[in-house]
């Protein structure tokens, strides 16, 4: 699967996700159906940082687990860059997932029994890269973050904070052009939070990376280009962050 | 919270995490199915040890026979004895003998009869139909002294089954005893006729039968008369001692009598005396012992004063010598014959039902009628004979066993109430008869076999049930790991360590009393499975071998569930409740502190005391034994146990000690190594090489080794997971598309070391048990070239039932040669099996000394004829290559076996042996008799109890084969101090040591009592190699057609005095069993095939059909019928001696498989929890891009890394521990790689099959959920 941004490399602030009547239901045709997602529409440019915020249960995890793959759709259309993932197979949607899509958790979602670096080179290995190559770059982006300090470290040993910035390191290491973050600072303290969230925006900067982060705090979602609300699996409305105004005011 | 709330939590977690609970169940119900299984069959092998004994012997408690050997009882005995047994519930006569049976071409040369009373008391039981399981009444069926009843064994073993058509003839032969007076050999006294020559005067003769009257009227004082006979008999002149002439005549007669010899030559018996003189003396015949009359004898009569003289003779006799000086009695001699008899089976009775038929193992007559039939071979022709009386003393022995204790007791006082005798000669008082319980011997003799079986099979099971221990472990384990988080919560929410800790056993005690019921009907499935399966190797009957459940089982399975959960639950339930809750509530996993605590330290101190004093037993507590630091010592097996306990416990206490100072990997380490390299040592450098007495197995050496090579081993592994497992990351990350599994799998595996060895050690345990069973059959096998050597050529033996027939021009070797161009040698033997004439029956007491009991030194020991020709062949001595048979021998006669050392090679050994050989052959050797005597005999005879032997420590003993036994034994001397130096023989028999002096009946003397030969055994047959010596007999227990007399072996005469006796060799020619010098009945073939070529099997039987076909083949050339042929193939035989180690070896073969299950469904819980705890990693795994099919590889690596950890740690273990097992046995170690590959893949395909369907199944949940789940 070729990586998107290439392709897109020519047209600026081209579309890189679109979702058109995106249907999600638990337990389909059981007693205990719940329809969580109840026909999504949503275009999201390259290089945009969107949030999505909403009332607990009101279907943002979903939306962003079926942006990512992580979960069958019930029916409705995805298209990443040119590619309707629809048409994916299961091994085809596991590696475009693996090349173009970088995942960011609430609960961090390390494994526990590898190091730091031995997490983030991980994407890598699977790419079938050269071992010392990897741990290489691993290292490298991990000096970036600023866990330099940390590389030999195991998640149990390092704060929340850097845990976090692991899993960023983990989300970024194959350049992915869309990066999803499920309350990427949930379980974080307000200044922790803060660097994170200044890193994403670094990050959404410097490489012109897509993310779209999930979260139901107004400040998180405020640091972000546009902010989706969601209620009841629909999205109720959408606004353009403060930032984004500022800048476009400027 | 209180009980209350702990039971709560319990509850819901059981009753909600069925899958966690159900793998915990499912291990706990394994553990148990073992233990319960082991159980069973530890009892159902006691069972099926009673219930063949109860076979054999019946309802009969006691029998009661005469005390001296060969002798019968009589109908007047009853009174006596029923005064002797007043509480026995049943007392009947029986005559036993042995007689050969042939129905058409099948033969059995020893059929057993047995006649009973018609009326036999109704505590003995019935006879049951063997078709239709009815009663059979004996009234009616055994009408007549031909009529019989067969038992199914019989049957079956003449090739009769249950459809065949009755009445049906069988066709046996009794001695019939002629008694024949032989009066002495007279001279006729009629038909004499005067000689003219010497007669010149008047005369009358008068000759007629009665009497010979000669008559002279002298003419001059030189006058004679001469009379003679030609028809006077051709006597050997050294079968008499006198000639006894009664004569009376005229005061003035000169009788002149005289002989004529062979060789022309005469004497004269009478020279001129006269007739009074004549009369009183007889002529002595002495001088003349090596002469023949020709058959003329003369008589002369002259008169002393020329008057008329008259002579009468009434009687020329030939006398024989006795103890008086001559006797005139006729000699009374009795001539066995042979009677061929008809006998018509009426019924066939099963000998496998409960009754008296399960006694008879072969046909029963009526009382009466086998009386008379037996009778005909005593000279009297007495019918009033009984051979034993039987006495019960409770019915239904087959539903309740009759208590050992009482039937002691019983014995002994039936032993104090028999009546005494005075010896009329030596005036010695003695007990009239002997009281023999087969039934309490029996115990004895199985009560030894269960304790060293059932010790094995415990030791074995210990070790397997400790698989199940650690698998139980391993799930408990996994439970708390995975509940860390709740665990956690809990604590948070309110609940103590204590509550923690209860809710957690009570949880365990569920799934103990759920595990243990299910265990139990595990338990009694593999009972079921075990107990069937004895049926198949004892062959005792259908219904005879039930699994033994009893009470105590059924309690012990829920109790050991309980204890087992309750057990390998307390160290994690601790562990859980000392969780710390913000280490568990952030998931960090719990880890031991990586030094020890000042508590192991002082621990670790007191191993490494317990350890040394181990170690200074060796040479300063035990002085007898060399101090370790020697290096002349080492060379016993004591000291290594010595050595190998203390070397462990020094090891794992400096473990402990080091633990607190350097990190704990390190200090381990070096414990594992001791414990490793201790034993492995022992096994395969000492136990070869340093220890050279070792005699057999010692069960307790190799069961510390084994357990301290296994933890050596496991601890090793474990101890180095992570170098392991980071070298086996260094190898993957090179494969593509292994990379990401490269990454995660062996991190995953020493992230979880504990369990991941609890994994591995399963598999190490069971397969060193397996690879030890393994190589067991084949190591003890022998390789085929080293069988090929071992047997010197010989690949088969036939033996004839009877010597062959002495047919003019031919032999049955000759004929041998004939039947197939194949067979390049057959080299023929005479044995003779004493059976039950005690006369020649090899004393092991000196027959003429005061200490001789009849009933306890005589052995039926059988004898076989050596000829240098069939040993040596044309070779003159050991220095010749070209020996014919140089059968290996073990122990040697002196000036050979100080040659002896332990190191020896086969081809010095064969030198030794050709040595030994070349001493048996010369007639001019002599060996001192020494003073040894047979421990197993003292068992037998009840002098000592069984446990006495010792069998394990290999020192001494039946079993010892190394070494110089004699070594420190003194030579018997005789009252003036000289040694006892005798002719020696060599035997095959394990009761009999080199060195003892045994006495073997040589011709018969004219008394009817043996002349015995002193003798001293000078060595004895290898009884390993080749399956021992092929005309020997092996032991053979449990397959209860064991003969004690075959058992016992046999002595191994030189040609020389084989023919002094009259039942192997040519002797005086007169005895009905002299043999002819060729006249063989054993031969050994060699064939140009190869020893375990199928078609020797052919030859053999080519053989059997050429002698067993009526009129046809061998049995038309000597005009005989009854000749039987059996064969015995070589390779047969080796199989055949191992047959004790086989059944042994199935047994741990069904357990040690049932390991191999316990790990295979061990691997699959422990596969279906890691997929069903490590959900969210796979969510994760899925989420940054492993496709499934890397998923499913990592879930599956892990399996299949710990699974081939466990194996190679197995084979390796097995390997070792089977070399020392080898090296105990003195065998060479021989390793079925092929069952070991089976072993491999066996494993690898558990792992996979094991790990597959959860690794997919895990595969297959959408990551997002995968992701959500928190345990």
């Amino acid at each position: 699967m070729k990586k998107i941004k290439n392709q897109e490399k020519e047209q600026e602030n081209s579309i890189i996700l679109s979702i058109t009547n995106l249907h999600k239901r638990y337990n389909e045709s059981k007693s205990n159906e719940v329809h969580a997602l109840r026909g999504i529409d949503l275009t999201v440019r390259k290089g945009d940082m969107m949030a999505i915020m909403g009332p607990s249960g009101c279907g943002k995890t979903t939306l962003l687990n079926m942006i990512g793959h992580l979960d069958r759709r019930s029916s409705g259309d995805i298209i990443i860059g040119n590619v309707n993932t629809l048409t994916l197979s299961d091994n085809q949607m596991t590696s475009f997932r693996r090349d173009n899509i970088g995942f960011i958790f609430q609960l961090f979602n390390l494994f526990p029994f590898l190091t730091a670096v031995e997490n983030v080179e991980t994407p890598l290995l699977l790419k079938g890269m050269n071992s010392g190559l990897a741990r290489e770059q691993a290292k490298m982006l991990l000096r970036e973050l600023g866990m330099g300090d940390r590389l030999y470290h195991q998640p149990s040993e390092l704060s929340g904070g850097q845990q976090q910035r692991v899993a960023v390191g983990r989300a970024l290491i194959n350049q992915p052009a869309i990066i999803l973050g499920d309350e990427p600072t949930g379980d974080l303290d307000s200044t922790t939070s803060s660097d994170v969230m200044a890193l994403f925006r670094r990050i959404n900067r410097t490489n012109k990376q897509t993310l779209v982060l999930v979260t139901h705090n107004r400040w998180i979602a405020e640091q972000c280009d546009y902010i989706v609300h969601m209620r009841d699996g629909k999205i109720s409305h959408s606004e353009q962050g403060p930032f984004n105004k500022k800048e476009k005011k400027q | 919270m209180g009980i209350k709330s702990s039971f709560l939590i319990a509850w819901r977690s059981i009753s909600r995490r069925k899958t966690k609970n159900l793998s915990v169940i499912l291990a706990v119900a394994l553990g148990v199915t073992l233990l319960v299984g082991i159980q069973i069959t530890t009892d159902t092998l006691e069972n099926a040890f009673l219930t063949s004994l109860l076979q054999t012997e019946g309802e009969v408690d006691v029998r009661i026979s005469n005390s001296t050997s060969g002798e019968y009882l009589g109908a007047a005995d009853q009174e006596i004895i029923e005064d002797m047994v007043p509480d026995a519930v049943g007392i009947m006569p029986e005559l036993s003998s042995q007689i050969p049976g042939l129905v058409e071409s099948q033969f059995d040369p020893n059929m057993e009869i047995a006649g009973i009373q018609l009326n036999y008391s109704n505590v003995f039981g019935t006879f049951y139909d063997w078709k239709t399981g009815n009663k059979i009444n004996l009234d009616t069926m055994l009408i007549n002294n031909n009529t019989i009843l067969m038992s199914s064994d019989q049957a079956e073993k003449l090739g009769l089954d249950s459809s065949i058509s009755l009445p049906f003839n069988i066709t046996t032969e009794f001695t019939n005893l002629t008694t024949v007076i032989i009066p002495p050999p007279l001279v006729p006294l009629s038909n004499w006729t005067i000689n003219p020559e010497y007669t010149d005067s008047p005369h009358v003769l008068s000759s007629n039968p009665l009497g010979l009257h000669v008559e002279l009227q002298p003419v001059n004082f030189t006058s004679i008369v001469t009379a003679y006979t030609i028809s006077a008999p051709n006597l050997k002149l050294s079968d008499y001692a006198y000639v006894n002439v009664t004569v009376s005549g005229s005061n003035n007669a000169l009788i002149t009598l005289g002989f004529f010899l062979d060789d022309g030559s005469s004497f004269l018996v009478a020279n001129l005396t006269s007739p009074s003189i004549v009369n009183e003396i007889p002529f002595d015949l002495t001088p003349y012992s090596d002469r023949i009359l020709r058959g003329d004898v003369y008589v002369s009569v002259m008169s002393s004063n020329g008057t008329q003289t008259s002579v009468d003779i009434t009687e020329i006799a030939f006398e024989t010598p006795t103890i008086g000086g001559s006797s005139r009695e006729p000699t009374i001699s009795f001539i066995p014959e042979l009677e061929r008899v008809e006998l018509t089976i009426v019924g066939f009775f099963d000998s496998n039902r409960p009754g008296i038929g399960s006694q008879y193992s072969g046909v029963i007559l009526k009382l009466e009628d086998l009386q008379s039939w037996i009778s005909l071979q005593d000279p009297f022709q007495n019918t009033d004979i009984i051979s034993a009386y039987l006495v019960a003393y409770k019915t239904d022995h087959f539903t309740q066993e009759i208590s050992e204790e009482f039937l002691k007791i019983k014995v002994e006082e039936i032993e104090e109430s028999i009546p005494e005798e005075t010896d009329k000669i030596t005036g010695e008082t003695y007990k009239i008869y002997t009281v023999t319980s087969p039934r309490l011997t029996f115990f004895n003799i199985a009560g030894f076999f269960i304790t060293l079986l059932s010790t094995i099979l415990t030791s074995l099971g210990l070790l397997i049930t400790l698989t199940g221990l650690l698998l139980i472990t391993n799930i408990q384990l996994m439970s708390v790991e995975d509940r860390e988080f709740q665990t956690g919560v809990l604590r948070a929410v309110g609940e103590n360590r204590g509550g923690i800790f209860q809710s957690i056993m009570i949880e365990n005690l569920f799934q103990g009393i759920f595990g243990g019921i299910i265990g139990l009907f595990g338990g009694l499935a593999f009972g079921q499975a075990v107990a069937i399966y004895l049926v198949s190797l004892f062959g005792t009957g259908q219904q005879s071998v039930q699994p033994i459940i009893s009470q105590e089982v059924v309690i012990l399975s829920v109790v050991a569930g309980i204890i087992l959960s309750i057990l390998t639950g307390i160290l994690p339930a601790l562990r859980a409740s000392r969780v710390n809750i913000v280490d568990a509530l952030r998931g960090i996993k719990i880890k031991f502190e990586s030094k020890s605590s000042r508590n192991l330290f002082a621990l670790g101190i007191l191993i490494i005391v317990l350890g040394i004093l181990f170690l200074l037993n060796n040479g300063i507590i035990n002085e007898s034994t060399q101090v370790f630091w020697s290096s002349k010592g080492w060379d016993t097996l004591a000291e290594w146990r010595n050595l190998m306990l203390g070397f462990g416990m020094l090891a794992a206490g400096i473990g402990l000690v080091l633990s607190r100072y350097i990190n704990r990997v390190k200090a381990f380490n070096i414990t594992a190594i001791v414990l490793w390299i201790t034993p492995s040592f022992l096994f395969i450098v000492a136990m070869g090489n340093w220890i050279t007495d070792i005699g057999s197995l010692s069960i307790e050496i190799l069961l510390i080794g084994i357990g301290q090579i296994i933890i050596g081993s496991v601890l090793f592994l474990s101890l180095n997971l992570p170098i392991v497992m980071r070298g086996l990351r260094k190898f993957l990350i090179k494969i593509r598309g292994m990379k990401g599994v490269a990454e995660i799998s062996p991190a995953l595996i020493s992230s979880h070391i504990t369990r991941s060895t609890l994994t591995f050690a399963i598999f190490a345990i069971i397969l060193t048990l397996n690879v030890l069973v393994a190589t067991l059959i084949p190591t003890s096998l022998g390789t085929i070239t080293q069988l090929e050597s071992d047997s010197q050529g010989v690949d088969f033996a036939v033996f004839l039932n009877k010597p062959e027939a002495v047919i003019n021009g031919t032999s049955f070797s000759a004929e041998l040669y004939e039947l197939d161009s194949r067979i390049n040698d057959v080299i023929g033997f005479k044995t003779f099996n004493p059976s039950q004439d005690y006369t020649k029956f090899t004393a092991l007491e000196d027959p003429s000394s005061s200490d001789f009991d009849v009933t306890r030194d005589l052995l039926p020991i059988g004898l076989t004829e050596f000829k240098s020709i069939q040993i040596r062949g044309n070779a003159s001595d050991y220095s010749d290559d070209n020996w014919r048979y140089p059968y290996y021998l073990n122990s040697y006669p002196d000036g050979v076996r100080e040659e002896y050392s332990s190191d020896l090679t086969d081809e010095e050994l064969l030198v030794l042996s050709k040595k030994a050989w070349d001493q048996f052959f010369d007639l001019e050797y002599k060996m001192s008799a020494y003073n040894v005597s047979s421990g197993i005999l003292e068992v037998i005879s009840g002098e000592s109890d069984i446990s006495d032997l010792q069998i394990g420590s290999g020192e001494e003993g039946p079993f010892a084969t190394n070494g110089d036994p004699l070594e420190g034994v003194d030579p018997i001397k005789d009252a003036e101090g000289n040694t006892i130096d005798n002719p020696i023989v060599f035997t095959d028999s394990f009761l009999l040591p080199v060195g003892m002096q045994v006495w073997i009946p040589m011709n018969t003397s004219s008394f009817g009592v043996p002349n015995y030969q002193a003798f001293t055994i000078g060595g004895s047959l290898d009884n390993q190699r080749a399956g021992g010596f092929p005309l020997g007999s092996g032991i053979n227990f449990g397959g209860g057609e064991s003969d004690f007399s075959a058992a016992l072996g046999s002595l191994y005469l030189n040609e020389y005095w084989a023919n002094q006796t009259n039942f192997l060799g040519f002797a005086n020619g007169e005895s009905p069993k002299s043999r002819a010098l060729t006249q063989y009945d054993s031969y050994l073939i060699k064939s140009s095939l190869s020893i375990d070529d199928p078609q020797l099997e052919q030859i053999a039987q080519l053989i059997e059909e050429f002698t067993n076909t009526n009129d046809e083949g061998y049995r038309l050339l000597a005009d005989d019928n009854f000749y039987v042929a059996s064969t015995a193939l070589t390779y047969a035989r080796v199989e055949q001696t191992l047959q004790l180690t086989e059944r042994l070896t199935s047994f741990l073969q069904i357990y040690v498989t049932f390991g191999l299950a316990i790990g295979a469904v061990g691997m699959g819980v422990i596969s279906v929890r890691n997929v069903a705890e490590r959900k969210r990693e796979i969510g994760m795994m899925r989420a940054i891009g492993f496709p499934k099919s890397e998923v499913i590889l990592s879930v599956l690596l892990e399996l299949v890394v710990l699974g081939i950890i466990g194996l190679a740690i197995g084979v390796v273990n097995g390997l070792i521990i089977s070399k020392g097992f080898a090296n105990m046995q003195n065998m060479a170690l021989l390793i079925p790689w092929d069952q070991i590959g089976i072993y491999l893949s066996f494993i690898v395909l558990i792992a996979i099959g094991a790990g597959s369907i959860p690794a997919y199944v895990a595969s297959r949940i959408p990551p997002a959920e995968a992701l959500r789940y928190v345990g």
